[in-house]
């Protein structure tokens, strides 16, 4: 009994980072600082706020915090309607000291995953007899972080860095079913928490191969991210992720950078298939931007900033043979300025893209707002 | 600017993007950007659940009711009883003290609240009685007062008067009280019609307006031509009936009537039924043993209420309203009357709820202000017998991760 059909109005999400966010183990977030955001990331391997490379720590001298938020407007088309959506959230804190002229230490608290995302369905059921509509309203809200305290070591000609990955969170699912306008049936809630846990381990090196030009490459190794539900306990393989890139300053005030990225996410499909859920894939990714500091604000040097990015998302969004994945493009640009007498470092990032599998396309723009302390 | 300033504004704009918030609702795309779960419901009759029952008459007594009941039903004749308050033997005008001296007029009055308005002809017959009533009178006790010789006055009543409506009619020149009444008057209040009826009056009980009596008397010399007026209510008022009441027949669920019955319903229930709040519509299903009894036209609610202390019939109820049953049942009505009782299931469920006996008590609303009556079978008659109808959702499979 209780047949359910989907009333012609389709489903419909709700506030969430990605509408893509619900497939596989959720949306892979951007551990990057305001500043290597404004630049597509393609400052994130030389960048001390970024966690991800433990090399880069070096370029911090001294003790420092630093905290980001980032406000994002989304309008997603399913090719039968589009709305908008609106998120907030604070992608990455972190804090580092120097202990003596070799030896910097970090810890950054960092969005990995984001599993926000629900979905309204309006239903009809067959119920003694009559039919009731109903509504179920699916909501999931949590993810997984990455907790990770690095060191790095500078040498006469490199620094080499090491970081301890923690992989924790957890995301509370909720389903409701009401039965709008009908009193007699009372709404059903049922709840469940799942818990996440797993390590890895990152290596990461800067070298100076030539003057005014840096190259990086890091590698993150991870162990199986454990999923804990009352009921079931799954084990995923996470993905290896190397990245690499280079930077030069070709003239005082101007830097380019660039990074490239690649993850072996499909060792996470054996366990997604177990569970129902569609494969995932190997992965790269791409960032490439400038930053000039020709003009002042304020007495102080202004950096304007601009570039390109482009990353595959390795959940399946559809589980058919073929079907496309799920990729993404933006264009960055943003500025940074120092304040509170060289204290303070104030960056603003604004990223503009849309990312698309087939006929589903979403469009986004995230604000991201940096402050950086050195007390 | 300070520098520290600076920094401050700085956080402030960092607060204030992350202050923004949340925008709900877009078009997605099933079952591509849909939860892999699906909320499945089930529906299932549960006919042993109930395993004991009872009724009990006298939750509200007569002299409790809101109402007077007069009736010349071939199942129930009924005849109202007044004893007024004591009648003053003087008033005090100013300084002088004036005794009550003849009696001018008696008027009696009245406040209708219900009637079968498809009888007519209806008349009052108002009867002396003696003036220390018996409060334990019974029909066949009283029943030799009601004769040719004691009636004071026959009142028509209009066609047109309906439930709501006050009747206020000169009874008597006067009545006389003998010095062994002591001063009281009692009356007694019969009714007859074009056809079998009954009649009610209101009692004085839940807010109701009682009967009244009035005197108008002229002082003794002398002051004779002074006027006065003694209004008196009910010292005690009540209705006696043939058959007398008694405790419902066993093996059926009565509910209602006067003195007011209700029912004990033990249920048994699988632990899934009330440990969760899967439970979205549970339907008590009852049987009638026959058209829903009451005035034409009448109508009562069926409530089932939890027990949270089983004390049989003193058994106390969980005070919530919101945690019962409740449905409207129409004098007439037969076949099957449906309970809604989820609520009380999920009641269970709670912790507070959770100790508390599966115990439902069944009764009429408003309780003492309706004639009607409702019985069903009960557990005996089987397959007629309550049943429990429960729609619930399959627990619900989330996956991981």
């Amino acid at each position: 009994m209780a047949a359910a059909a989907a009333l012609g109005g389709a489903p419909r999400a709700a506030a969430q980072d990605s509408v893509f966010g619900i497939r596989g183990l959720g949306f892979l977030d951007r551990s990057v600082s305001a500043n290597s955001a404004a630049m597509g990331g393609g400052l994130c391997l030389f960048d001390g706020a970024s966690s991800v490379n433990p090399a880069s720590l070096s370029l911090w001298h001294g003790t420092a915090g630093w905290a980001v938020g980032a406000g994002s407007f989304h309008s997603f088309d399913s090719g039968s309607g589009s709305t908008t959506l609106t998120a907030t959230r604070f992608p990455l804190i972190g804090f580092a000291g120097a202990i003596g002229p070799r030896v910097v230490v970090g810890a950054t608290i960092s969005d990995y995953l984001d599993r926000n995302w629900s979905v309204i369905q309006a239903e009809i059921d067959t119920l003694r007899g009559a039919q009731v509509a109903a509504q179920d309203v699916t909501k999931s809200v949590g993810g997984v972080s990455d907790i990770r305290i690095a060191m790095a070591y500078r040498l006469r000609r490199a620094v080499l860095g090491v970081g301890l990955h923690v992989l924790t969170g957890s995301t509370e699912t909720t389903v409701n079913r009401t039965f709008p306008g009908d009193s007699v049936y009372l709404p059903f809630t049922q709840q469940q928490v799942t818990a996440y846990r797993g390590v890895g381990i990152s290596f990461g090196a800067l070298v100076s191969p030539a003057s005014g030009v840096l190259a990086s490459a890091s590698v993150r190794l991870n162990g199986q991210l454990r999923a804990a539900s009352p009921d079931s306990v799954l084990h995923v393989g996470m993905p290896v992720e190397t990245n690499g890139g280079l930077s030069w300053t070709p003239m005082t005030g101007l830097l380019l950078a660039g990074t490239a990225g690649y993850s072996t996410w499909s060792s996470a499909s054996d366990a997604l298939q177990a569970a129902g859920k569609g494969r995932s894939r190997n992965v790269w990714s791409v960032g490439l931007g400038a930053e000039a500091t020709f003009l002042r604000f304020a007495g102080k040097p202004l950096a304007l900033r601009a570039g390109y990015r482009w990353r595959q998302q390795p959940f399946a969004v559809d589980t058919a043979a073929g079907a496309p994945g799920l990729d993404e493009h933006a264009v960055t640009g943003g500025l940074g300025f120092e304040t509170a007498g060289g204290r303070a470092t104030v960056d603003v990032g604004l990223d503009v893209g849309s990312r698309a599998a087939g006929a589903l396309r979403e469009s986004f723009t995230t604000v991201y707002v940096g402050l950086t302390i050195r007390p | 600017m300070s520098a520290w300033r600076s920094a401050a504004v700085a956080v402030a704009a960092l607060v204030a993007v992350a202050g923004c918030r949340e925008q709900l609702a877009t078009p997605g795309r099933c079952p591509t950007l849909c939860p892999a779960g699906n909320v499945q419901l089930a529906d299932t009759v549960l006919t042993a659940a109930d395993v004991a029952d009872t009724s009990v008459r006298g939750y509200v007594l007569v002299r409790e009711a809101s109402y007077l009941l007069a009736s010349t039903l071939d199942s129930l004749q009924s005849v109202v009883l007044l004893r007024f308050n004591k009648l003053d033997t003087a008033w005090y005008p100013g300084t002088d003290t004036a005794l009550v001296g003849r009696q001018d007029s008696v008027v009696l009055s009245l406040h209708v609240s219900q009637r079968d308005t498809t009888v007519k002809q209806l008349l009052l017959l108002i009867y002396r009685l003696p003036g220390l009533l018996d409060t334990a009178s019974t029909y066949a006790s009283i029943r030799p007062y009601f004769a040719d010789s004691q009636l004071v006055d026959t009142i028509a009543v209009s066609d047109t008067i309906k439930g709501g409506d006050s009747i206020s009619v000169r009874i008597a020149d006067s009545l006389v009280i003998p010095a062994a009444d002591s001063g009281y008057v009692s009356l007694g209040i019969a009714i007859a019609a074009a056809g079998k009826t009954a009649f009610t009056i209101g009692s004085g009980n839940s807010g109701t307006v009682s009967p009244g009596l009035t005197f108008f008397v002229e002082a003794q010399p002398p002051l004779d031509t002074l006027r006065h007026s003694f209004p008196l209510s009910p010292y005690v008022g009540f209705f006696v009936m043939s058959p007398p009441p008694a405790q419902p027949p066993p093996g059926l669920l009565t509910l209602g009537g006067i003195p007011t019955a209700r029912a004990l319903l033990h249920l048994s229930l699988p632990s899934v039924v009330v440990d969760s709040n899967a439970v979205v519509r549970a339907t008590l299903l009852l049987n009638t043993t026959g058209p829903v009894g009451g005035f034409a036209g009448d109508s009562f609610y069926v409530i089932a209420q939890p027990v949270v202390r089983d004390f049989g019939v003193k058994s106390v109820l969980w005070p919530d309203s919101s945690v019962s049953g409740l449905v409207k049942v129409g004098q007439g009505q037969g076949g099957v009357v449906a309970v809604d009782i989820a609520p009380v299931l999920r009641f269970w469920g709670t912790t507070v709820g959770d100790s508390t006996p599966r115990l439902l008590m069944l009764r009429a609303y408003p309780e003492g202000s309706i004639i009607g009556e409702a019985r069903f079978f009960g557990r005996a008659a089987g397959a007629n017998g309550p049943q429990l109808r429960v729609t619930y959702v399959k627990p619900y499979t989330f996956g991981v991760p």
